[in-house]
């Protein structure tokens, strides 16, 4: 290796060798497509909005977004962590602060233009629409290079990267979205684009530095509980009253507070928008369902960390020696984790079911919204329209619940492979589904196909589901993780969950609508089963290596 | 009260451990010494339960440590090589998780303890120093009077103070009666001042396993005895710390 820039290069190469192999054979063949079969023409009729998306946006998306995931570290570093994403082991090459954070930054944004440059040049695009060469290039390589200064960056808090990231690049998008909107010219859009490069390299050689000495600041002191030194004495010396709570106690402590926080740092700001909107119904709407769709969106990104065993250690997939050793089965381990995420997605609800009503009140926004419920009120007649509000209300806590809950058997069977497989598939599945809907959507001949096909789909899933769960029961009894008690007294309580939902759906939902038979499907393949299950077989499949 | 046998372990096409038996008994401090990479710590993942045994068997009180963890890790005390106690925790707040494992943790020697080991119960893991933090690990590790003490290179970077800690501890285990010590080092002279039976390993293979004084007397020149180093020298044909 002739220089750190060099090394740095083959760190990146080496590691997402097959990554990096797959977008260039990627790259390869929209090329060979669009010379082998539209010629030299540079503009192809498609058929629809949807076939756009899904021959060119899709593809290009999922690039766009593992690149972003390669090139700020973030396949291995924890997200929702305070300390800096950086590979603390580079912290003590032989490099400044600036060769840390400007390497890895020029090879980003290299490759950022360089894909949206060869996509542009080389690939098929709909007639009719002028699409830019240039600014759209510099734009991801600064959503990058903006990715990267605010993830290597240091907080005060668990989770507020997310926040800080999520909110920054979005305001981004909101400048360049009112400058097209006012039809900016290319070279209005590289000037507004051009200093962002430098700003985020400034930002993120200071993070660098700041990483790299240990200053990491904490503020978790403010939202700890006060009181005298004698009481927060008297707290740390209190007995647990066994060591199923101890262990609930550092889950929670490790993990708990972090959805709640999320939640309580972003509700302020989403539920703020009511005053702005508070004329325009549609919108004060909108920011309703923003404010309850937060839980479970934040709950996506913090359940990412709750799996990881040893977020510190050298594998922060593996599971550390001190928790290892704890003499608890690992159903009691994963039980443990369990309750933190029970707990956790209802501390987030009960913020959000305390804040939503008093920002209605403080925004005077409470009338209109009284209002629509009275129409909803009248169309459906009251009983179903609050078994309707109370069902959407149990199902947003429940995915919540959820997001927290099914990586775990992916997180917590501590395989670095298995981690960045599922990564790989959630990304891809994102990436596919949003055009995918729109084109079901666009055609009622494949609604139409896709309805019918509907009970034997979901039929499908439902056997896959129900094989899965009777193989990690085996495997459950087998290996005497879980008794046979245990094993019955789960299944009674799916059992009784699906039963009050299908009941539930039964009554809403009109015979003449949808048979009854799809809608046990629907219920059996909406409770958690199989992969919750599997959490234990993950966990030991990690602790006994 | 720990009995391996024909135990191999493999880490890709790399053997760790080829066909390894041993057998602890009750009321024994157990030195396992050899050279960095020889397979201690491997052996020692396998009696807690953290490796799975891939040929061979290995049972801890007479049971399977994978099949039976509690069983097995309510009676081990162990002090990891990687001193991973969580670093947000405070003293008190370890002792207090640490505390509800054991029922017969004993709260007068661990205060006992945290006074001799000068520990502050409200400073936090994450801001003690590495021997600050050994004697913390070892603390846990000791205060519910374990019948098995495992210590995986505890020593390890240590300065002489901290490992006169360490040694002291192992000798107040001893001093309970039936108490066992599974002791891993490469500094042999530790071993050899509190050990009284020596299992020498290298390159994944047991080379020797005796009791101590038999195997100084069985490597006696003349009328002297030689240390537990030059012995290993002898076995293996190198030293257990290589010079730099």
């Amino acid at each position: 290796m002739r220089s750190p820039a060099a090394a740095i290069a083959w760190e990146f190469r080496r590691r997402h060798r097959w990554g990096l192999m797959a977008v260039i054979a990627y790259l390869l063949f929209i090329a060979t497509l669009r010379l082998s079969r539209f010629g030299a023409a540079e503009r192809v009729d498609f058929e629809d909005a949807e076939s756009f998306a899904l021959a060119v946006v899709v593809p290009l998306t999922a690039t766009f977004l593992y690149l972003l995931a390669v090139f700020t570290h973030g396949l291995a570093g924890d997200l929702a962590a305070r300390q800096s994403m950086y590979p603390a082991r580079m912290f003590t090459l032989p490099v400044t602060a600036a060769a840390l954070a400007g390497w890895p930054m020029v090879y980003g944004t290299v490759s950022m233009a360089t894909l949206w440059t060869v996509t542009r040049l080389f690939g098929v695009w709909p007639s009719g629409i002028d699409v830019p060469v240039l600014w759209p290039a510099l734009l991801a390589a600064s959503l990058l290079a903006w990715t990267q200064a605010l993830t290597w960056m240091p907080y005060g808090l668990p989770g507020l990267r997310v926040i800080v990231t999520i909110l920054w690049l979005a305001a981004i998008d909101a400048v360049v979205m009112v400058a097209l909107h006012f039809r900016a010219s290319e070279p209005v859009m590289l000037a507004l684009l051009a200093p962002h490069l430098p700003l985020a390299y400034l930002a993120a050689r200071h993070a660098l530095s700041r990483a790299r000495r240990g200053d990491v600041p904490d503020w978790r002191g403010l939202f700890l509980r006060g009181g005298t030194p004698e009481q927060a004495h008297s707290r740390a010396t209190r007995r647990f009253s066994s060591p199923t709570r101890a262990q609930e106690w550092l889950e929670w402590k490790r993990h708990g507070r972090s959805l709640p926080l999320l939640v309580g740092i972003l509700l302020p700001v989403e539920l703020s928008l009511l005053v702005v909107f508070r004329e325009t119904p549609v919108l004060v709407l909108e920011t309703l369902v923003l404010a309850l769709t937060t839980p479970p969106i934040m709950a996506a990104f913090v359940g990412a960390t709750v799996a990881k065993g040893n977020p510190s250690g050298s594998d922060p997939h593996g599971l550390s020696p001190f928790i290892a050793t704890r003499p608890l089965t690992s159903a009691s381990l994963v039980a443990a984790k369990l309750t933190m995420t029970i707990r956790s997605t209802l501390a987030a609800w009960v913020l959000v079911l305390i804040a939503i009503p008093a920002a209605l009140v403080l925004s005077g926004t409470t009338p209109l919204v009284l209002d629509r419920a009275r129409e909803e009120f009248a169309f459906l007649g009251a009983p179903r329209a609050v078994a309707l509000g109370c069902l959407i209300i149990t199902a947003l806590v429940m995915s919540t619940w959820k997001q927290l809950v099914n990586g775990l058997f992916i997180g917590l069977s501590g395989r670095e492979w298995a981690v960045k497989a599922s990564i790989f598939g959630v990304l891809s599945f994102l990436a596919v589904i949003g055009p995918a809907a729109r084109w079901l959507f666009g055609s009622s001949a494949a609604i139409a196909v896709v309805w019918n096909a509907l009970p034997w789909i979901i039929a499908v899933l439902v056997c896959v589901k129900l094989t899965a769960a009777a193989w990690v029961a085996f495997r459950l009894q087998q290996n005497r993780l879980l008794g046979d008690g245990a094993l019955v007294l789960g299944a009674a309580c799916w059992d009784v969950s699906v039963f009050v939902l299908y009941g539930v759906l039964v009554w809403l939902v009109p015979e003449v609508l949808v048979r009854g038979s799809l809608l046990a499907l629907v219920a059996i393949q909406e409770v958690p089963l199989a992969r919750i299950s599997a959490a234990p077989l993950a966990l030991a499949w990690n602790r006994h290596r | 009260m720990v009995h391996v046998s024909e135990l191999t372990r493999r880490f890709g096409g790399r053997t760790v451990l080829a066909s390894v038996s041993l057998t602890i008994p009750r009321g024994t401090v157990h030195g396992l010494v050899g050279a960095n990479g020889a397979g201690k710590t491997t052996l020692i993942k396998h009696v807690l339960g953290l490796l799975r045994a891939e040929s061979g068997s290995v049972r801890v009180f007479g049971l399977d440590p994978v099949a039976d963890p509690v069983g097995v890790l309510s009676r081990i005390g162990y002090l990891s090589e990687e001193n991973d106690l969580p670093g947000w925790m405070s003293v008190e707040e370890l002792i207090r998780y640490s505390r509800a494992f054991y029922p017969a943790w004993d709260d007068v020697y661990t205060e006992e303890l945290r006074t001799i080991f000068k520990l502050d119960p409200g400073a936090r893991i994450k801001s003690l120093s590495k021997g600050q933090k050994a004697r913390a690990g070892l603390l846990v590790a000791l205060a519910y009077r374990p019948e098995l003490l495992v210590l995986d290179e505890p020593s390890s970077g240590l300065d002489p103070i901290v490992r006169r800690d360490i040694l002291g501890a192992v000798l107040r285990t001893i001093a309970d009666e039936g108490r066992t010590v599974l002791f891993s080092s490469h500094l042999l002279d530790e071993v050899e001042q509190v050990a009284d039976h020596v299992t020498m390993i290298s390159q994944g293979r047991v080379v020797l396993s005796a009791p101590l004084d038999a195997i100084k007397e069985a490597h006696r020149v003349g009328e002297r005895l030689p240390t537990l180093e030059e012995v290993f020298v002898a076995r293996v044909g190198t030293p257990a710390v290589k010079d730099p």
